[in-house]
């Protein structure tokens, strides 16, 4: 599994692609977490896209609720966009829209956490 | 009716494995890619815990057996001769707290329960049962 990273405006967009499971949830820990570090109030909000995860266990939701815990410690923000319709099935079983807010889109997640975001997206896509 | 069976050895770095077959498994017995992903993520979570907590002091053994017949039920059996130990009787975590009080483990068992049409375990001699299943499609 990988992470792509890329800041717009005040935005951090972490692409996520492959399965998180038991074997790659630790790497999926060790590459996240510390890409959150300097996420903090205003200055960089977090947006995750899980439009290239067609697998995950609990092993990789135990990463997610350790993300939305340091955002939160942080007065950080971090939202998820483009999940998979299997993913949005069974993060409504844990109740995952207690913890984040979720997006169908990474535009759409864009616009909700940064016009300016949104725009500078925009112009690149 | 067929049944297969897979023994492997109670540890995390046989799960991938054990899944592997079980998917092939399920496969075999018709289910579409969406609901074998569903049953995969059951068996991962269910064989995950077993290897964590089924033998605390010793090596040990799981069997995995899949069995079909006519009752259109494709049935998941997971035994063990570690210390008896029934993870569906865990309780859920508490879903309405936020991410500061929220526990970071625990949702497996929710997900057993949800994506399998049935999940039940019982005691039998010195052997856990843990037994899932799922409806063949028509």
């Amino acid at each position: 599994m990988e992470l792509q990273t890329q800041d717009i405006a005040n935005v951090r967009l972490i692409h996520v692609e492959g399965r998180v499971d038991l074997t790659t949830a630790q790497s999926f820990q060790d590459l996240l977490l510390p890409k959150l570090t300097d996420c903090t109030g205003e200055t960089k909000k977090v947006l995750l896209d899980l439009s290239g995860v067609h697998y995950m266990s609990s092993a990789g939701f135990r990463v997610l609720v350790l993300a939305a815990r340091q955002c939160k410690q942080q007065q950080g923000e971090i939202v998820l966009a483009a999940l998979q319709p299997y993913l949005q099935e069974v993060f409504r079983i844990v109740h995952f829209d207690v913890l984040f807010k979720m997006f169908a889109t990474v535009y759409a997640a864009l616009e909700y956490l940064s016009p300016t975001a949104a725009s500078a997206y925009r112009g690149t896509e | 009716m067929s049944l297969t069976s897979l023994t492997l050895l109670a540890r995390l770095d046989s799960v991938p494995r054990g899944l592997a077959w079980v998917v092939e498994c399920a496969t075999a017995a018709g289910f579409l890619p969406h609901r074998v992903m569903e049953i995969e993520l059951a068996v991962e979570e269910a064989l995950a815990n077993i290897c964590l907590y089924a033998y605390p002091h010793s090596s040990g053994e799981v069997e995995v057996r899949c069995t079909q017949d006519e009752t259109r039920y494709f049935v998941i059996e997971f035994i063990d001769s570690g210390i008896p130990f029934d993870m569906l009787a865990r309780p859920a975590p508490d879903f309405t707290v936020d991410a500061a009080q929220r526990p970071i483990g625990g949702l497996g068992i929710p997900l057993i329960r949800a994506l399998m049409e049935n999940a039940t375990y019982h005691r039998e001699g010195a052997r856990n049962i843990l037994r899932l299943t799922a409806l063949l499609p028509l």
